[in-house]
């Protein structure tokens, strides 16, 4: 839509926003109905964590990394520990490297059955969001009762894991796998058969493997898209060389494939989770490592439930790293967001936005694009507050 | 194909420029590369498809610095730019002089790579030549230009620049 002046109309949204419980802010550029740009500012709750780690041990900063996120704060402090073990030239016992596993597997659950629900709430379809928050609570509960935390579990430590799964935690652990998918099959009936549900997500959103490959998309984002991207078959880690995961893939690039792809890995989670159990290595649980770390450097990969995730850690010899480097996944998927946004509906934005599932403290930084408007609306907070005093003069 | 003959093949892909490399782990390779040169190696990797760029890492190597104040070694910044295929791992590593922190950019070659690219910038004070967007990634807006925090010698902001951020 234009004005008489010839500026185009952008829709700002955020970064107090209603529906995603995040800082972030998106603005459209449309033409009536329809997206002809998006940007997206971030950066909100940017804490410098990467600084922060050059002044601590590497305790420390095991438990400050665990707290980048707090959906896949297990995944950060695996990636972190994997990397210093690495260094200092030790491995976890097997059973340790099996819990590690596990843990990351009930929280690739956990994530991906909070994605769902907040899915299925900017599709308008509260129910189903009720539901799949409800059952998420099982698989809190699990991993409550294995760490005694909901959130950061804490499961690591550097050279091993602080947690043993006992058998009567395995049996629990068990019963809420079987009622887990019971459920998800009920979900992928409904994301694949409701009329409504259907109608917002299939042929959406389509992104191409060309598409996807060359905007540098990654984990179940990708996926959807025919890329073959997932670090826990590309790169086995941990015991993922033990226990193989299959890689979970789909052609059609739309939403309804991004659906159905983390739906599929969810069955995937259950079965390796039992796998795991039936077959857990008797071992110790951890391995005196070093607080002094051999000088050097490594990059340890890891799979989180939004894809790859990466940790650039150097060591010069002494308690403390010289540079902490952490890429997350949000960070690639972000420029997917702005090239599928155009020509579709205002409308479609929050289903789209949440399609890539997008974690705001994983990544907080700034992505701008595409803005087609040739005036600057960016405002700084000293022109706004510049603009507020004038306008009232 | 095994990850030492993809890492083969990507070395053979960068051979003429190649300054010096070495293994930090069994499935990397670090390519040491001179600034000029940087540009037509990182072309050759893209142009033959190897791999993905994961992202670029910066790092800061302080001047070093006798007892008296004289400058022995000149600081620089590091940059490794990180291509994965599978398991395989290579990086192309580039230094520049704190006095002249120019470099090409690879966005017309990787679009995808301007964020990295702004993020090295900002928080490393280098120059990424004709790079389509240098606007801020993760720093607030009124943060104080040319002070880059991911630098060793900054350690904290003085009580100035704190009270400049708290008037504006």
């Amino acid at each position: 839509m234009t004005n008489s002046s010839g500026e185009k109309f952008v829709v700002p949204i955020g970064p107090q926003h209603p529906a995603l419980k995040e800082p972030g802010q998106f603005q459209f550029t449309v033409d009536g109905e329809i997206v002809t740009g998006a940007s997206i500012r971030l950066g909100f709750v940017h804490r410098g964590i990467e600084k922060a780690c050059e002044s601590r041990n590497y305790t420390q900063d095991l438990y400050l990394l665990e707290r980048v996120c707090g959906i896949c704060s297990h995944v950060h402090a695996t990636a972190f520990a994997l990397g210093v073990e690495k260094l200092a030239g030790v491995e976890a016992p097997p059973r340790a490297e099996a819990i590690r596993v596990l843990g990351g597997e009930l929280e690739r659950i956990h994530s991906h059955l909070l994605w769902l629900g907040v899915a299925a709430h900017e599709g308008g379809f509260d129910t189903l969001f009720m539901y799949t928050w409800r059952d998420r609570e099982v698989v809190m509960d699990l991993l409550e009762s294995i760490s005694g935390s909901r959130v950061h579990y804490s499961l690591n430590v550097i050279g091993g894991v602080k947690y043993d799964i006992t058998d009567k935690m395995a049996d629990e652990i068990r019963r809420g796998m079987d009622f887990l998918e019971e459920r998800t099959h009920y979900y992928m009936k409904v994301v694949t058969t409701d009329d409504t549900f259907v109608g917002r997500t299939r042929g959406v959103g389509i992104m191409t493997k060309e598409h996807a490959e060359r905007l540098g998309a990654v984990g179940p984002t990708a996926r959807a898209s025919g890329v073959e991207r997932d670090i826990r078959f590309n790169a086995p880690y941990s015991a993922y060389k033990e226990f193989p995961i299959n890689m979970i893939m789909d052609t059609t690039g739309d939403l309804e494939a991004r659906f159905i792809v983390r739906i599929k890995e969810l069955f995937e989670c259950y079965r390796l989770i039992r796998e795991i159990l039936d077959n857990l290595p008797e071992s110790d649980l951890t391995v005196k490592v070093k607080r002094r770390i051999p000088a050097g450097e490594v990059i340890s990969r890891v799979e989180a439930p939004r894809g790859e995730l990466l940790y650039y850690i150097q060591s010069d010899g002494s308690d403390m790293p010289a540079r902490v480097k952490a890429r997350t996944p949000s960070l690639c998927n972000w420029a997917t967001i702005s090239d599928v946004a155009i020509g579709h509906k205002l409308a479609d934005m929050p289903m789209l936005l949440v399609g890539i599932d997008p974690c705001f403290s994983c990544n907080d930084r700034l992505v701008q694009v595409n803005r087609p408007n040739q005036t600057d609306l960016n405002w700084s907070w000293d022109d706004l507050r510049r603009y507020g005093i004038e306008y009232y003069r | 194909m095994d990850t030492l003959t993809r890492l083969e093949n990507g070395k053979d892909l960068l051979l003429e420029w190649i300054e010096e490399t070495n293994n930090p782990e069994e499935n990397r390779l670090d390519v040491w590369v001179s600034p000029q040169n940087f540009k037509a190696a990182t072309k050759a990797l893209v142009d033959a498809g190897w791999g993905y760029l994961m992202t670029i890492t910066g790092k800061d190597k302080p001047p070093v610095v006798d007892e008296d104040g004289n400058e022995l070694q000149s600081g620089e910044i590091i940059g490794l730019y990180h291509f994965a295929q599978e398991a395989a791992v290579l990086s192309i590593c580039v230094k520049v002089p704190y006095e002249n922190p120019k470099l090409d950019t690879i966005c017309d070659l990787i679009p995808s790579a301007t964020i990295y690219e702004r993020e090295f910038m900002e928080l490393f004070g280098v120059d990424l030549v004709d790079t389509p967007d240098r606007e801020r990634l993760v720093l607030p807006d009124n943060w104080p230009d040319g002070v880059y925090p991911l630098r060793k010698d900054f350690k904290q902001m003085s009580e100035e620049e704190k009270l400049g951020k708290e008037l504006s």
